[in-house]
């Protein structure tokens, strides 16, 4: 018997496996690189893959809370075009009115996720109808916005979000800041804790005392927020980009998210491990480009990836998606 | 008597050998012998959690035990499986009934039952009433069994099991549910199917029932059998002895006295709400309060009302002031029943557990101290001498003693106004319990109002100061002081009731209009309602729309959407999905066009054409097997094959190409009228499929699957089988579809179909089908596809852009979705 007593001893937070995966993988993507395709791992490569790689950490982070919560957030791709093209519409060619429409292009976005959080939270309807549905009425906007046509992005937004600091790219800084945000409110706050319970079990979470759809609803709206910073960047990042830029981040978001080890039935999340799952997505991409193979072979090594991934979670988490399965049925011993 | 020698020299039904299992580590079942002879009524008697349900899954196939062997007739077994225990004639009548809530009681019937056993007297439909007629149950057939109440269906269950005249029988404590006039009918319906020469097991922890019924009785304790014999040779004081096998007093701290002049701790009054009604009580600081009745009297809704989770009239005082609902459920500390679903988060750690209704004390500007934190939790837990490696340890890690401990600690760690726990020491071993007792009763010493139910009248003796015995959920008596004793609380409430009253809910307005609207089929008049009324709508502003051009287009358009969209609607039945439809009609289509071309040999079509069905095969195998044997979600699975899907078309092609023979596309395009062949045969699919689904038995069994996967299990349903096979379906369907795109698109361009995986979801969701499997329809799902192929149609009519193409589309999926849910009620929502 151990007593409890040793536990104040042992109060560090342990390293989630998720996050132990994704590094041995990116340790190991980056030595295959430098054997294998050393023109993935140049400094020039590593540049203009970086800032790809950040939106879509940032966006992976908001998809990481909505799965946290049992969800998934099809949405995502509805809220990315739409930041990106009102940013570009709005603020055509005037530096002036970056701002602005930034605003209105956040108050658009957090406008969606009460609409997704409502939905999920209040009605109860599942996530993928919920997010779906949303999903259109973005598009919606999205073309009455644009029109269906792209625009280039204004000088200032190229220079904040495509540019670099100290030699690393702008878009860089805004993912390690939103990476750390994110990790300290759901880690290190009461609201993120309790964020984390309901995610580990509403029934539970409920009978103690928390607003259990507050909760549900709520990811929708942070994971709001961090798409619009992801659309926010794209529309610098990218010179003229399509009325379509979020469709992309569907799938990717998601692959990211598992790769990192949250379970898409919900419970903790690992955010850190989230973001460089992107980050291993991505260079990823660039390591099979670099070799010269086609965008066919790169989808295909992305689907191995995925599912080598899952499969490494899934063995060890049978026990809990067994309980999950069967919470109909109380243990009958 | 005599019968006996002669029962004893007759073979055994069924003899179970050193029967061993153990569940995470800890022993459940510890080298059980047990004989069941036929024409005896067994009982089987012993504690919650000695191990009788396990032992008798073990029998139906349910468990497979770790250890030892079972016989039946003269064949031995390491195991059974739910279908070859239903085949060697075993039934089980299972505590928590094995029915499948989005069907209706008749297809329950038939899914559990071999059609053989129904067709017996001719008529199907004649059977199941009668069956239903001779256990006294009096639902419909019509009736989804989720609307049923819990009496019902166990009277379901039992329906099911007599009807095929088993060989063993077991029952697994089934009066509980049970109102008086049921208990009887259930008494003589067991005499007679003993009488009959089957052998049935009746586990129990109602000492009376064993007298009324058992020929010979077994006793569990802790896993293994503690004794047992002839009924008539073993007195109730010798069997009570065995079940508890302890002196229970020793282990009890001692009482408080009080004064009767001391102000009361709390003060309920007249509080009635949801499965009780006026319970009044009050108790004076330091008391523990009992609530004790036979389980299912109300006592657990009490609780959950005092814990502030379900509404009440009537007022808790909690010392001087009042307390509502909200209030409660903010500063009560609750130790629920089932300490699994409504008590721990099994993925989180011990601290996590611990901490989180304290959280707002180790707060140190915005951000938690961890120090501050793991400091109380560790003082907390060494106070309540809870055994774990480390505040870290997975919660799931811990025995079910520390584990009740951590959520006791999680309550006082937030400083309670008041702490109600049901059934606290459920699961929890010996050592534990004593020592849960005297944490309560320190708790209760410091001011807090304790307020305790149990299903364990000796438990509330040892324990409580004040015990309100309950029934039918009023309050029979209120015993104080030296006047608890097991006997006395037992008294009460026996003495009160005997049993439940007769639920009314069996002819609660199950109208055939109500049916009908919590029935599958109410979505499809809506949704055809809503297609007439926006077609004549379109119609009138423009009358080009019915035009036989473009009503040939919309149907075309129509059928592959509509093919892909039934495939979608089988992932979803079995309580799936399938994201990898688009692509895969996209990768289909590809594949077509390096042989369907023209010039081509019929040879060569034929070989494309099978190379297309057998992609889908595979890509359906292989999503099945990633969901059952690599336990993958089905998100997570179909999302792989979706990606690879995509890279394998582009590796097939990295550019449109291949044109498709104009002979491929006059098949395709054939009209009837104005109607495209393609789109009768998806309809006439859809109609064959509806049918198939309401009335094979693959249909049932699919559904079955996807209502509740862990009783289609135990209805001997092959659940992996049939998700394999759902998603195969679903490929075979899409690959229809992938033959109409064909003509369609006239080209191998790897980047087409993606886009059906969102819109096929789209349509069903339309059409009503649950995302929770179990209950849709094809039908549904038809009208569905045609909606949106009409709304995306209309706005050209209409003149109307494309953005109102996305916000129709997006509007209604989101209408649709927010009604359905409406009407069928919150009943499947998880809280």
């Amino acid at each position: 018997m151990t007593s409890s007593s040793d536990a104040t001893a042992n109060s560090r937070r342990t390293i989630s496996r998720g996050l132990v995966t994704v590094l041995i993988a990116l340790v190991g993507l980056a030595v295959l690189g430098w054997l294998t395709a050393p023109s993935s791992m140049s400094h020039g490569a590593l540049l203009g893959m970086l800032p790809f790689a950040s939106v879509l950490a940032i966006a992976a982070l908001g998809q990481t809370l909505v799965v946290m919560q049992g969800g998934i957030d099809l949405s995502i791709a509805g809220t990315i075009s739409l930041t990106v093209v009102i940013i570009t519409h709005e603020a055509y060619g005037d530096n002036a009115r970056v701002l602005p429409a930034a605003a209105l292009a956040l108050a658009a976005a957090i406008a969606a996720g009460l609409l997704n959080g409502i939905l999920v939270g209040r009605f109860g309807l599942n996530a993928i109808v919920a997010t779906l549905g949303t999903n259109a009425l973005l598009y919606a906007a999205v073309l009455g916005v644009s029109g269906g046509t792209p625009r280039e992005t204004t000088s200032l937004m190229a220079r904040v979000a495509g540019g670099s600091t100290l030699g690393i790219p702008n878009a860089v800084y805004f993912a390690v800041l939103a990476t750390a945000i994110t990790t300290v409110v759901i880690k290190k706050t009461v609201a993120g804790r309790r964020f984390e319970a309901v995610g580990a079990s509403a029934l539970a979470a409920w009978a103690s005392g928390l607003k259990v759809d507050r909760f549900r609803g709520g990811a929708y709206v942070g994971a709001t927020l961090l798409y619009w910073l992801a659309g926010f960047l794209l529309a610098g990042i990218v010179n003229k980009p399509t009325a379509y830029e979020g469709d992309s981040y569907v799938l990717a978001s998601v692959a990211a998210v598992v790769l990192g080890g949250t379970s898409l039935l919900g419970g903790r999340g690992s955010l850190v491990a989230s973001a460089l799952a992107a980050l291993f997505l991505t260079q990823l991409q660039q390591y099979v480009l670099a070799r010269g193979d086609t965008y066919a072979v790169q989808t295909l090594v992305q689907a191995a990836a995925l599912t080598v991934g899952v499969a490494l979670y899934t063995i060890n988490w049978k026990r809990l998606r067994s309980r999950h399965r069967s919470r109909a049925l109380p243990a009958s011993a | 008597m005599n019968e006996q020698t002669t029962v004893a020299v007759v073979p055994a039904t069924m003899t179970l050998t050193g029967i061993t299992k153990n569940y995470d580590g800890v022993a459940a079942l510890t080298g059980v012998d047990l004989t069941i002879r036929p024409g005896e009524v067994h009982a089987l008697l012993g504690e919650n959690g000695a191990g009788k349900s396990t032992l008798m899954g073990v029998a139906a196939g349910a468990v497979t035990p770790d250890a030892g062997s079972i016989a039946v007739g003269e064949n031995t077994y390491d195991h059974l499986t739910p279908a070859q225990a239903r085949a060697l004639g075993i039934a089980i009548v299972h505590q928590h009934p094995a029915v499948m809530p989005d069907m209706t009681v008749g297809e329950n019937i038939r899914v559990a039952v071999p059609a053989a056993v129904l067709r017996r007297d001719g008529d199907v439909e004649k059977t199941m009433r009668a069956m239903l007629a001779d256990v006294g149950c009096a639902a419909h057939l019509q009736d989804r069994v989720e609307s049923l109440s819990i009496a019902q269906k166990h009277l379901l269950e039992l329906a099911k099991a007599l009807v095929v005249e088993p060989s063993l029988l077991i029952l697994d404590e089934p009066t509980a549910p049970l109102g008086p006039e049921s208990v009887n009918l259930l008494f003589d319906r067991v005499r007679a199917v003993a009488a009959g020469g089957t052998a049935v097991v009746y586990i129990t922890h109602r000492l009376a029932e064993v007298r009324a019924l058992a020929n010979r009785v077994t006793v569990l304790r802790d896993g293994t059998v503690r004794g047992g014999g002839e009924t008539a040779d073993i007195s109730d004081d010798e069997l009570l002895a065995l079940i508890v096998g302890r002196k229970l007093d020793s282990t009890f701290p001692p009482k408080v006295t009080t004064d009767d002049k001391d102000e009361p701790a709390i003060v309920v009054e007249g509080l009635s709400g949801r499965g009780f009604h006026d319970v009044s009580f009050t108790a004076r600081r330091g008391e523990i309060i009992g609530i004790s009745g036979i389980a299912g009297n109300g006592q657990s809704a009490l609780l959950r009302a005092l814990a502030g989770l379900e509404p009440f009239s009537g007022t808790v005082g909690i010392g001087p002031e009042a307390y509502g609902s909200k209030r409660l459920r903010h500063r009560c500390g609750y130790l629920p029943a089932d300490r699994h679903r409504e008590g721990l988060m099994m993925s989180l750690s011990v601290r996590e557990n611990a901490a989180l209704s304290a959280l707002r004390l180790f707060t140190r500007g915005p951000l938690l101290s961890s120090r501050d934190e793991a400091e109380a939790v560790a003082g907390q837990l060494r106070s309540l001498a809870v055994k774990t490696p480390s505040q870290q340890t997975m919660i799931s890690a811990l025995s079910g003693g520390n584990q009740q401990k951590v959520v006791l600690a999680r309550a006082l760690l937030s400083a309670p106004a008041i702490l109600v726990a049901d059934d606290p020491t459920q699961g929890v071993d010996v050592g534990a319990r004593s020592e849960i007792y005297r944490i309560l009763r320190e708790i209760a010493a410091e001011g807090v109002p304790v307020v305790i139910a149990s299903s364990d009248a000796k438990e509330l003796e040892g324990l409580c100061d004040r015990v309100v015995v309950m029934s039918r959920g009023a309050v029979v008596q209120t015993v104080e002081g030296d006047a608890i004793t097991e006997e006395a609380l037992i008294h009460a409430a026996v003495r009160a009731t005997g049993h439940r009253r007769e639920e009314a809910a069996a002819g609660h307005g199950s109208t055939r209009l109500r049916r009908f609207l919590l029935g599958d089929y109410a979505p499809v008049i809506i949704l055809a309602l809503v297609m007439l009324g926006l077609g004549a709508y379109v119609y009138a502003t423009n009358d080009r729309y019915l035009s036989a051009f473009n009503i040939t287009s919309v149907m075309t358009s129509c059928a592959a959407l509509g093919f892909i969209a039934l495939g979608q609607t089988v992932a979803l039945l079995v309580g799936g999905i399938d994201l990898s439809v688009g692509p895969l009609a996209g990768f289909m289509v590809v594949v077509g066009s390096f042989f369907l071309n023209d010039g081509r040999s019929a040879a060569a079509a034929v070989v494309g054409l099978l190379l297309m069905l057998l992609t889908g095969a595979g890509t359906g195998a292989v999503n099945g097997t990633l969901i059952r044997y690599a336990k993958f979600t089905p998100v997570a699975a179909t999302l792989a094959t979706y990606i690879a899907l995509q890279g394998l078309s582009f590796l097939l092609r990295d550019s449109p190409g291949g044109n498709i023979g104009s002979g491929v596309t006059g098949v395709v395009t054939t009209q009837v009228g104005p109607v495209p062949l393609s789109f009768v045969v998806m309809v006439l699919v859809a109609v064959a499929l509806e049918f198939g689904l309401r009335r094979s038995r693959v249909g049932l069994r699919v559904r079955a699957v996807g209502s509740s996967e862990e009783s289609a299990r135990r209805v001997a349903v092959k659940v992996t089988g049939t998700v394999i096979g759902a998603y195969m379906a679903c490929s075979a369907l899409v690959f229809l579809g992938a033959i109409v795109l064909l003509a369609q698109l006239g080209i191998g361009d790897p980047a087409q179909g993606v886009g059906y995986t969102l819109s096929s979801i789209t349509a069903v969701i339309l059409g009503g089908t649950s995302l929770l499997g179990g209950r849709g329809t094809f039908i549904g799902t038809l009208l569905g596809a045609g909606l949106i192929v009409q709304v995306l149609n209309a706005t050209v009519f209409l003149d109307l852009t494309q953005t109102w193409q996305y916000f129709f589309q997006g509007a209604l999926v989101v209408v649709a979705a927010v009604v359905y849910s409406r009407v069928r009620g919150a009943g499947r929502s998880p809280l």
